[in-house]
C-alpha cells in the first residue's frame, strides 16, 4: 500500500464480508426448506429467503468491486483518491440502503421481479450511489491525468454496470417485454460488464503477483473483453428462449452463447501464461490461489456448465429446472466471488501492514480448499438433481411435486456440501477479521517492500 | 498484433454487435403485440401482473420457465386447472396439498377475492403467449406415480380414426387437458378423481340413492360430467365447494359434440 487513501478499500471489504456471511445463513435456510417440512412456512417462507440470498450476493459482490477499485485506482493513477469523505458517505448510504432492502423483503416490501426485487425508490438510491462512486473515481483519474489499461477496463466496467441498471427502473405493461428488458440488466451485467470488471481486476492481480511488465499482456486484455462483448451481447438471446419473443432469437442465442466460453478460456490462458513466465515467485501464494482458481472455476462454471444447457434443443427440456441453479451457483462463485476473495487476500496483508510472506498459519488455505470442495460438491448436487428432474418431470411426465420427492437425496447432498462451503466461508471471515488493519500510513509504507513492478 | 489493433477489435466488435442487438430489439417490438396477444391485456390482466409481483410469486414458482425452482411452473396452469379450482386453491392452499406428504406447501398468499380474479386472468393471458411451443410436453403440478400414468406416452396423433382412439388422443391433449387432473390408474388421484374403472362406477352411481343428476346410464353419466360438472358432485373437499365442482364447466362450448362423443367412447372403455 503506497497511497493513504487505498485504505478506503478496507471498510468496503468489511461490509462485503459481513454480507457474505449473512448470505450463507440464508443459503442454508433455503436448502433446509428443500428438505422440508418447513417450520418457518408462515414466518419466513422460501420466497423471502431466496430473494435475500441472491440480493445479498449481488450487493456484497458490488461492494467488493467498489472497494477493490478504491484500492487499485490510486496505484494505477499514482495519486490519492479525489475525496475520501465522499467515499465513506457513499459506503454509508449504500450499506443503509442495502439493510433497508433486506429488512423490507422480510416484511413483504418487494417489486417481485427476479433479482430486481428492490422497491423502486430504493433503486433510485442505488443509481445515486453509483453516480457518487463514479464521480469520485473519474475525478481521481482526471486529477492524476494518467490512467492505465487495467484501470480503464475496470472503471469502464463499473460505469457500464451503472448504465445497464437503468432499464431496471422502467416498468412495462406487458410481462414479456418486461422480461426482455430485465435481461438487459441481469445478463449484460453478469455475462458482460461484470466480466470486464473481473478481467480488469485479474490483470491488476497478475501484474502485481507475477511481476511481468504490463504492455505485452494488456493488449490481450482488449481481446478478452472484446470476446466478452462480441459473444455476450447477442448471447442475451439465450434468455429469450420460450418467453414470447420472435423465433429468430433461438438460433442467435444458440450460436452466440456457444461462443461465450471463448473469453473465459482466454482469461484462464492469460493467467496461465503470466504465471509460467513469472515462475510463481510472489510470496502471497494465497492470493495466487484465489486468482488462478478464479479463472479456472470461471471457465468451468460459467463457461462449460453454461454451454451445457444453452443450446435451444437442450434448453427446451432443461429450462426452468435445477440445471439453472447448477450453472448459477458455480458461475457466480468462480467469476465474482473468487475474484473478490483474490483481491481481498492480496490487499489484506498490505492494509494491515504485514509482510505477505509472514501470513500466519494455514487457515487461509483451509478456507480456500473447503470453499472449492464445497462449491464443487454443490454444483454436482444441483446437476444431478437437475438431470433427474429434467428426466422424470419433463421427459417422463411425472408431476412436479412427486419429482421433487424423488430427488430428495440430491438435496441431502446439497445440504452437506453447502455446510462444507459455509465452513470455508467462516474460516475466510475469521482469517479476514483477525487481521487488524493499520491506519498509520507512514508505518505501512516503511514496513513494506516496494511493489514488484512499476505499473 | 499491437495494442492498437486489439483495442480496435474490442471497440469495433462491441459496437457492431451492439448495433445488431439494437436492430433486433426494434424488430422484436414490432412483433411483441402479436406474439403476446397484447390486445387481450385487460385491466384485470394488468392488475394480476401487479399481484404476481407484489406477492413475490416468482421467488418460488417459475413462469415461462423463469423464476425460482421451488414450486411448479405456472405457464400453462389455467389450461390444466379450471378457474373454480384455482380460486379455491388460492383461498387456502393447505386444503389441497399436505406438507407431510409433499414436504413443501404454499403459504396462504392472503389474497382478496378480486386479487384472485386478477391473478388468474393474468395467468390465463400468459398461457396464451406464443412461446415457441414450450413446454414441449405438459409440466404437471402433481402426477401421482409413474405406474400407469398416461401422461407418460407422447400426446398427439390418434392411433386410428375410430372414435375411441380419437377420444384417447384428445384426453391427453392440452386443451382440454383432461389428463392433467384425471389419472386412469387405479388409486392415483390427482386434482380430480381417478378415472380407472369409470364405466363400471358410472353404471353403479346412476342407480345409487345419492345420485343427483339426470343421467340414466353410464354413458349419459360421463357425458353429463363433462358438460355439466355441477349436476352431481363427487364427494371430497378437493373436488368441489359450495355446490360447485372445481372442474371447468365450459367444455360444452369449447369442445364439439363429436369430440365429447369421442371422449365418452374412450372413457367407456375404462371398465
Amino acid at each position: 500500500m503506497r497511497y493513504r487513501t487505498q485504505w478506503i478499500a478496507y471498510p468496503y471489504f468489511v461490509v462485503a464480508m459481513l454480507l457474505f456471511g449473512l448470505q450463507m445463513v440464508f443459503g442454508l435456510l433455503a436448502v433446509a426448506k428443500y428438505l422440508g417440512p418447513d417450520p418457518l412456512l408462515n414466518v419466513l417462507p422460501f420466497d423471502k429467503v431466496k430473494a435475500i440470498h441472491t440480493n445479498l450476493l449481488v450487493v456484497w459482490v458490488l461492494t467488493g468491486f467498489m472497494g477493490a477499485t478504491y484500492y487499485v485506482v490510486p496505484e494505477e493513477s499514482r495519486t490519492e483518491i479525489y475525496s475520501e469523505r465522499l467515499a465513506y458517505w457513499q459506503l454509508g448510504i449504500w450499506t443503509l440502503n442495502g439493510v433497508v432492502i433486506i429488512v423490507g423483503y422480510l416484511f413483504g416490501w418487494t417489486a417481485g421481479n427476479k433479482l430486481l426485487e428492490q422497491p423502486w425508490p430504493l433503486k433510485l438510491v442505488i443509481v445515486a450511489v453509483m453516480l457518487m462512486f463514479l464521480y469520485n473515481i473519474l475525478m481521481t483519474i482526471r486529477k492524476a491525468g494518467r490512467w492505465t489499461t487495467t484501470e480503464g477496463v475496470l472503471v469502464a466496467g463499473l460505469a457500464l454496470a451503472a448504465i445497464l441498471y437503468l432499464p431496471a427502473l422502467l416498468v412495462f405493461h406487458n410481462y414479456t417485454v418486461s422480461i426482455f428488458y430485465r435481461w438487459w440488466t441481469i445478463h449484460l451485467w453478469v455475462e458482460g460488464v461484470w466480466e470486464m470488471i473481473q478481467a480488469g481486476l485479474l490483470a491488476y492481480l497478475l501484474v502485481r503477483l507475477s511481476g511481468v511488465a504490463g504492455e505485452l499482456k494488456k493488449k490481450w486484455l482488449y481481446v478478452i473483453v472484446g470476446l466478452v462483448f462480441i459473444a455476450g451481447i447477442l448471447g442475451t438471446a439465450h434468455h429469450y428462449y420460450w418467453v414470447g419473443v420472435p423465433q429468430y432469437w433461438l438460433p442467435i442465442g444458440g450460436i452466440f452463447s456457444a461462443l461465450e466460453p471463448l473469453a473465459l478460456l482466454g482469461m484462464a490462458m492469460f493467467a496461465y501464461y503470466a504465471m509460467r513466465r513469472s515462475g510463481l515467485a510472489h510470496p502471497n501464494t494465497l492470493a495466487l490461489h484465489w486468482t488462478i482458481g478464479s479463472t479456472i472455476f470461471t471457465a468451468f462454471g460459467a463457461g462449460l456448465l453454461g454451454l451445457a444447457h444453452t443450446w435451444p434443443a437442450v434448453n427446451k427440456w432443461t429450462h426452468g429446472t435445477l440445471i439453472t441453479s447448477m450453472h448459477g451457483h458455480s458461475a457466480f462463485f468462480g467469476a465474482y466471488v473468487m475474484i473478490n476473495l483474490a483481491i481481498i487476500s492480496f490487499a489484506m496483508p498490505q492494509l494491515s501492514g504485514r509482510s505477505e510472506a509472514k501470513r500466519e498459519g494455514t487457515l487461509g488455505y483451509w478456507a480456500f480448499w473447503l470453499m472449492m470442495a464445497g462449491m464443487f460438491g454443490m454444483t454436482l448436487a444441483f446437476a444431478t438433481a437437475g438431470i433427474a428432474q429434467t428426466y422424470l418431470e419433463r421427459v417422463m411426465g411425472l408431476g412436479y411435486l412427486e419429482t421433487q420427492l424423488k430427488i430428495q437425496p440430491h438435496f441431502l447432498m446439497l445440504t452437506v456440501t453447502g455446510i462444507l462451503f459455509t465452513s470455508g466461508v467462516a474460516l475466510f471471515l475469521w482469517d479476514f477479521f483477525r487481521m487488524v488493519p493499520l491506519r498509520a500510513p507512514a508505518h505501512v509504507r516503511e514496513s513494506l517492500p516496494e511493489p514488484v513492478t512499476a505499473p | 498484433m499491437t495494442k492498437r489493433h486489439t483495442r480496435l477489435f474490442f471497440i469495433g466488435g462491441t459496437l457492431l454487435f451492439a448495433l445488431v442487438f439494437l436492430a433486433l430489439t426494434v424488430d422484436s417490438h414490432r412483433q411483441f403485440d402479436t406474439l403476446t396477444n397484447a390486445d387481450r391485456i385487460t385491466p384485470d390482466v394488468a392488475a394480476g401482473k401487479d399481484v404476481w409481483h407484489r406477492k413475490n410469486c416468482i421467488n418460488c414458482h417459475t413462469l415461462l420457465g423463469e423464476g425460482a425452482y421451488y414450486a411448479p411452473d405456472l405457464t400453462k396452469i389455467t389450461q390444466q386447472r379450471g378457474e373454480a379450482y384455482l380460486r379455491a386453491f388460492l383461498q387456502n392452499p393447505s386444503q389441497f396439498y399436505s406438507e407431510q406428504v409433499h414436504r413443501r406447501l404454499m403459504p396462504n398468499p392472503n389474497l382478496a377475492e378480486d386479487e384472485i380474479t386478477q391473478v388468474i386472468a393474468f395467468l390465463d393471458w400468459v398461457s396464451n403467449i406464443d412461446n415457441q411451443g414450450w413446454p414441449p410436453r405438459p409440466i404437471l403440478v402433481s402426477g401421482g406415480s409413474l405406474r400407469g400414468a398416461e401422461a407418460v406416452s407422447q400426446p398427439g396423433a390418434a392411433a386410428s380414426n375410430e372414435p375411441i382412439a380419437l377420444g384417447e388422443a384428445l384426453f391427453r391433449q392440452t386443451p382440454p387437458g383432461c389428463f392433467a387432473c384425471h389419472s386412469t390408474a387405479a388409486g392415483v388421484a390427482l386434482a380430480g378423481p381417478s378415472l380407472a374403472g369409470i364405466a363400471a362406477r358410472a353404471a353403479a352411481r346412476v342407480d345409487s340413492a345419492s345420485y343427483t343428476g339426470a343421467a340414466r346410464d353410464a354413458e349419459g353419466y360421463i357425458r353429463e360430467s363433462i358438460e355439466q360438472p355441477h349436476a352431481y358432485l363427487v364427494p371430497g373437499t378437493m373436488y368441489s365447494a359450495g355446490g360447485r365442482s372445481f372442474m371447468p364447466d365450459n367444455y360444452r362450448e369449447t369442445l364439439t359434440q363429436d369430440q365429447i362423443a369421442q371422449l365418452v367412447a374412450y372413457l367407456m372403455t375404462l371398465q
